[in-house]
């Protein structure tokens, strides 16, 4: 298929689909309650989904490894995670992920 | 809001870069981050192009990672009820992690529902706007960045701050920990289907944590 063509209907469809979850509540259902089993399972959406895409991101490898000793990009997840945590703070977690990947590569290539 | 505008340059100039490197023209770079909106979304959906996985994989695991959305659409709704179906359909297309973040802040807060919705719908407005400029600086500009500066590595800290917040409790903390685990684990699965299996898996861990914690707690 015509790639131009493919990326199209992807942007449509799940644009389509976005916008439905979006107003789902707010609109479509606006008179239902959420099932309570939906409900429950619904609060686990964020933190499963975005772990799943963030781990590839943060190790390396194809396929995916977990090595000893950390990468860089391993521990500044780390550390960006325990800035996240503690400051709910996204410029905050970014600069702090950022600068310890520069420091730790730094660091690893003065090492290596 | 303004910090939340920060936060998104980054992630919005990676997924420009993605949007260029699947192999899009401008116009389908500015077709996702207008039309779809959703950052989590557009890195997947170029992931998967990039791969070339079929049409109804991507789709599917879009729209798994999009049912956040369901979640922020009902906690939203209640507070959205007094105003009228227009503004409603229009909040609704602007509602994304970091709207959400800043308006049930500000409906918690208290007060007139109206300039609650106002606020929600100049935040949302703002994110849309910063989101397709920033989407189409990183498509042209993107590669200028030199790789040792290591750039990409601010999407998984958008989404780490997105989660880490969440870590609080065992059912959110079992939901990450399974869902990392199992994405490891089945990275052999085809056209990148460990991402979605992942997701389910981990929403699974956690209602069934929260549920068995429950039944523990009546006995």
């Amino acid at each position: 298929m015509d790639a131009a063509l493919k990326l199209w209907i992807v942007i449509v469809v799940v644009g389509a689909l976005n916008y439905a979850s979006r107003l789902s509540f707010i609109a479509l259902f606006a008179q239902r309650a959420v099932p309570p089993l939906v409900a429950r399972a619904l609060r686990y959406v964020p933190v499963a989904m975005l772990t799943a895409l963030i781990v590839p991101m943060v190790l390396p490898g194809t396929p995916l490894a977990v090595p000893l000793p950390p990468t860089p990009k391993m521990v500044a997840a780390l550390v960006a995670g325990v800035v996240a945590w503690l400051t709910h703070s996204t410029p905050k977690t970014l600069v702090a992920g950022m600068a310890a990947l520069w420091l730790l590569e730094a660091l690893a290539a003065r090492i290596g | 809001m303004l910090p939340a505008c920060i936060g998104l340059i980054p992630f919005g100039l990676v997924c420009g870069v993605g949007a260029a490197a699947a192999g899009a023209t401008v116009w389908g770079a500015l077709g996702m981050s207008a039309i779809i909106f959703s950052g989590a979304a557009q890195i997947i959906a170029a992931q998967l192009l990039a791969v070339g996985a079929p049409i109804a994989v991507i789709v599917l695991t879009c729209f798994v990672a999009g049912l956040r959305f369901l979640m922020y659409s009902a906690a939203i709704a209640p507070y959205l009820r007094p105003l009228p179906p227009r503004s409603q359909q229009a909040l609704a297309f602007l509602l994304t992690d970091q709207a959400f973040a800043s308006a049930i802040r500000r409906f918690d807060a208290g007060g007139d529902p109206r300039a609650g919705g106002l606020h929600f719908l100049g935040a949302g407005f703002a994110l849309w706007a910063c989101w397709q400029v920033t989407n189409v600086v990183g498509f042209f500009a993107g590669n200028l960045v030199p790789a040792s500066w290591s750039m990409e590595f601010a999407v998984p800290l958008c989404f780490i701050a997105l989660i880490a917040p969440h870590f609080r409790n065992a059912p959110q903390v079992g939901a990450g920990v399974l869902a990392g685990v199992a994405v490891v684990a089945l990275d052999g699965l085809p056209m990148r289907l460990n991402l979605i299996a992942a997701g389910v898996v981990g929403i699974l861990a956690g209602t069934a944590i929260e549920l068995g914690r429950e039944r523990w707690t009546r006995r």
